[in-house]
């Protein structure tokens, strides 16, 4: 009973809205949502809050504040979501995505690990996030002793780890201004996007400036980072600075006087980059004007644009932690700033999409000839193609493409010294392919469970035992795919519409009698289905159909759950539990759950149902040992990827490390630009 | 001890789902109709497009790959362009097609191919002029009318239009004169097939961008990706082992992961 009712909340509740796809493009549309560009002044306004009109609840001003996974229909003035941002999970937890960065592979980690953490703390979220072994994970890879990807990118293990391992290799986004990181003649407000000049403090007020630190610095894996600060109120001279600078320097100054410090005045215009002595640059800017500050990690320049106009760069060969840092010295002086919780007035994102062009353009460029001479790009990618079909057993795919390649390459001879394009090993990898059992991941695909695990049993007969993951796994898409026939043949005796009654009876007869009562909560009306009789042969039939399968799932479920009851591991409780949540609903294929009866949920298991039968293959098969290298890494004691596999392996951790100091890794997403067709 | 960036990369893990995209992809793409069809049915895909319109791209490509470009052209004639171009269903090709010009070539290009792109055009007849010329200069004594008739009528009222197509026009010429076994690098490789190879992917590139499509596929980018990545890792003295391997040989050394440590293996590495 407690079981039940806990994950029916979970599966039905307000948590809910955290489960979206973790691909960054899954949830930076939301940022759509957001008042459009021209509209950003009315924020200001007190009557724009949704509800309350507190300035407590700013965070509800911006719907695409949360925006991690906030589905469209919730996102705009959810009050639920806002309280929970302000409540439950304090600032700290709040994450947003600035549009410049809405493809950022880094800002997409950011979101995994958010994420992951707020299925870690217990929020309930875990169960259907596409994290944690879930079956409903896309990720072929994830089993269920590995906590794993929520999709792809770098930071699957971010679950397990402590903290600190990798805090640095994720440090958040700037949100607001800090509230310790200051000087106490500044007053930080508004849940920290607003700061305002108060006083002076005592002494010298010529000198006396104060300024304020963001509470994280700028993450060079952004590559570009940008944020706005809109001018509420000028005070009586202006005197405002807004740049970056140091975790160190001292904030009695405005930004640009110190060493480790660059700014742009508003009383003058002028740059101050790392000295007391400033240089002209843009104009002066007031009450109302909204001043950008952006950073390229890449180049190393700062620039700065005014009320959506770019005013050139300002600094160059900036380096080190910056943080967003702005400083003021008149009372009255009030400014705002825009971290990307809210569109920005500058169009940066085209400045982002320009920067991407150039470096798209220098890889289209680039030769690949050094990846594996003397192969040519052509001739590399049908090898990598030809070794991956065979290597992942698409056999009939294999040959066909086989021959496609011999008779491109028969065309192109026209008598001249054959350069056979590297196709040759595929005669090899066809021949170790010409085994029986390759129907099997056919048969998962087609949702035959029962056919690929007889075919399993039969042709590797110890695959599923040594591979109890991979069996549990069978099982459970076994009973997802039960319920997915008795949804469909729900519809079926449905599109009747004068029975619909009876078969709500019938769903509540069949669980009335059942085992899973202790775990159902059942409607209360249960009738008996008595009028059987009266149906037409074919709805009859339907219906039939439907009570029989429906019993035999529920008693497939219950041997499940018995052959499994007593595995303790919270991966297999969370993944029976998850199956099960099935059975909460009359009908899964329209209800929060209906994910799990995608069809697109076989893929995963067939892939790790094949891996771990070429893993059998290869043993003991007569390959030379420096061929069993290859399918057997000895570290690894698995079968190994397939080279085309390899090469995206590789080029992710490339991209990785040429990305983390802001270089121009920083600027690909590789899920998303380069694998997502 | 296997270095660190091994294991790293050992810890990625790549979506299956996403590979078998990017194979369909290309299989479409660069036309390998068998293959696509098949792949679908393993690999339990929808393909986007119907495989079957694939169909005369790769009749096209066989065409040029087999010298015969006279069907080639005229096939490429007979393409109706699709007019759909503008209304691009699919969102990524924004993140593709990478420059402004290519998005301007979607939007002229459906007229006629070969009648907006002057360069492939141009190409393709200099290609026939070089099969021409093949084929009288393999035999002894063969006739070079044919291939002079060629060239003065299509080629040379074409030249002038652009300086790099005279150069072209220069250079094929001088194969009528010189022997062909014995011909200066430049030379042979007008002779090498592989100028029908590239000829005929610029006019695939051509035909899918006309029709709306990528040009290329994803996985040419991708390959691309992993050398220039390398590459900038490497300009910036990352921590990568000597050479990364794909393991795309089944009969090479094993990868640099130092599997084995023997003999072999040291010589391998010293070539």
């Amino acid at each position: 009973m407690p079981r039940r009712s806990s994950y029916a909340s979970v599966v039905s509740g307000a948590p809910i809205i955290y489960q979206q796809p973790s691909r960054a493009g899954g949830f930076s549309h939301l940022l759509q949502q957001g008042p459009a560009a021209g509209g950003y002044l009315q924020q200001h306004q007190p009557g724009i809050h949704s509800r309350s009109g507190s300035r407590a609840l700013d965070i509800e001003m911006y719907p695409g504040a949360g925006s991690i996974s906030v589905p469209a229909s919730l996102g705009r003035g959810s009050n639920h979501f806002g309280q929970t941002n302000n409540g439950a999970f304090g600032a700290t937890h709040t994450l947003f995505t600035p549009s410049y960065l809405r493809n950022s592979s880094y800002v997409q980690k950011l979101a995994d690990a958010h994420r992951a953490r707020l299925s870690n703390h217990g929020y309930g979220f875990s169960t259907h996030s596409s994290n944690a072994g879930s079956l409903s994970t896309s990720s072929s890879s994830a089993n269920l002793h590995k906590m794993a990807p929520s999709h792809r990118g770098m930071t699957y293990d971010i679950i397990e780890k402590e903290p600190q391992t990798n805090g640095e290799a994720l440090m958040p986004l700037p949100t607001r201004w800090s509230d310790h990181d200051k000087l106490s003649g500044i007053d930080v407000l508004a849940d920290g996007l607003e700061v305002r000049f108060i006083g002076p403090g005592k002494s010298n007020q010529d000198h006396d400036a104060a300024a304020v630190r963001a509470d994280h610095a700028m993450p060079p894996q952004c590559g570009i980072f940008y944020y706005e600060v809109t001018i509420i109120n000028r005070g009586k001279e202006g005197l405002i600075g807004i740049g970056f600078c140091g975790p160190n320097v001292s904030l009695n100054r405005l930004p640009g006087w110190e060493p480790d410090s660059w700014g742009y005045h508003g009383d003058d215009g002028r740059l101050f980059c790392c000295q007391s002595s400033g240089k002209d640059y843009g104009p002066q800017f007031s009450s109302n004007d909204v001043v950008g500050c952006g950073v390229n990690f890449r180049t190393g320049c700062g620039f700065f644009t005014k009320n959506g106009t770019m005013l050139g760069t300002a600094f160059r060969d900036i380096k080190g932690k910056i943080f967003p840092a702005v400083g003021m010295k008149k009372p009255g002086e009030h400014v705002r700033v825009n971290f990307g919780q809210s569109p920005f007035v500058f169009d940066i994102d085209s400045v982002m999409a320009t920067e991407k062009e150039l470096i798209d353009a220098e890889i289209a460029a680039t030769s690949v000839a050094s990846l594996h001479p003397p192969l040519n790009e052509t001739s590399l990618i049908q090898a990598l193609v030809a070794q991956y079909l065979a290597h992942d057993g698409y056999v009939e795919t294999a040959r066909a493409f086989g021959e496609e390649v011999r008779t491109e390459a028969a065309a192109l001879q026209c008598g001249r010294q054959s350069s056979t394009s590297g196709s040759e090993a595929k005669e090899d990898f066809d021949a170790i392919n010409r085994q029986p059992g390759l129907g099997i991941r056919t048969a998962i695909l087609e949702g035959d469970i029962d056919k690929a695990l007889k075919y399993t049993n039969a042709y590797y007969p110890t695959v599923l035992r040594d591979n109890e993951q991979i069996y549990f796994r069978l099982r459970c898409r076994k009973f997802i795919e039960m319920s997915r026939q008795c949804s469909e043949l729900l519809t079926l005796a449905r599109s009747s519409p004068k029975h619909s009654d009876s078969l709500d009876g019938l769903h509540n007869d069949l669980y009335d009698d059942d085992v899973f009562e202790q775990e159902m909560e059942l409607d209360d009306q249960v009738q008996n289905g008595s009028d059987w009789d009266r149906m037409e042969t074919e709805e009859g039939d339907a219906h039939m159909r439907y009570k029989n399968l429906t019993e035999e799932t529920l008693h497939y479920g219950q041997l499940l759950q018995s052959e499994f009851r007593g595995d303790g591991r919270k991966e297999v409780k969370r993944a029976l539990e998850e199956t099960f949540s099935l059975l909460a609903y009359e009908d899964p294929k329209n209800s929060v759950v209906a994910h799990l009866l995608e069809p697109s949920g076989r893929v995963p298991v067939a892939e790790e149902l094949n891996s771990a039968i070429l893993g059998e293959r290869f043993r003991g098969f007569p390959l030379p040992a420096c061929q069993l290298c290859f399918f057997f890494p000895v570290s690894l004691g698995k079968p190994s990827s397939a080279a085309l596999e390899r090469l995206c392996q590789q080029t992710e951790v490339l991209v990785n490390d040429i990305g983390e100091d802001g270089g121009v890794g920083a600027f690909i997403n590789i899920g998303h630009e380069f694998l997502s067709c | 001890m296997r270095h660190s960036f091994e294991r790293r990369v050992d810890d990625i893990r790549i979506s299956k789902a996403d590979i078998n995209a990017v194979i369909l992809d290309y299989l479409i793409n660069e036309g390998y109709p068998s293959a696509a069809k098949k792949f679908a049915a393993e690999a339990n895909i929808q393909p986007a497009v119907d495989i079957q319109s694939i169909q005369e791209r790769v009749e096209i490509r066989s065409a040029i790959h087999r010298g015969d470009i006279q069907t080639a052209i005229e096939n490429i004639n007979e393409l109706n362009p699709q007019t759909s171009v503008l209304s691009m269903s699919k969102p990524g090709i924004f993140f593709l097609v990478t420059s402004t010009l290519d998005i301007l070539a979607l939007i002229i290009v459906p007229l006629k191919i070969l009648d907006s792109n002057p360069t492939l055009h141009f190409a393709l007849l200099r290609l026939q002029l070089v099969e021409l010329i093949r084929e009288c200069t393999s035999v002894p004594n063969g006739d070079i009318t044919p291939a002079l008739n060629f060239a003065t009528t299509q080629l040379a009222p074409r030249a002038p239009t652009n300086p790099e197509f005279l150069e072209d026009l220069e250079r094929t010429m001088a194969l009528l004169i010189f022997p062909p076994d014995n011909l200066v690098p430049p030379l042979a490789s007008l002779l090498d097939p592989s100028l029908r190879q590239i000829v005929a992917n610029k006019v695939n590139e051509a035909i899918l961008v006309s029709q709306g499509a990528r040009k290329e596929p994803k996985m040419r980018d991708l390959v691309r990706l992993r050398a220039w990545a390398e590459q900038k890792a490497r300009e910036a003295k990352k921590d990568l082992p000597l050479a990364l391997e794909l393991g795309l040989d089944l009969d090479d050394h094993p990868t640099s992961s130092g599997v084995t440590q023997g003999n072999g293996d040291a010589e391998s590495m010293m070539t």
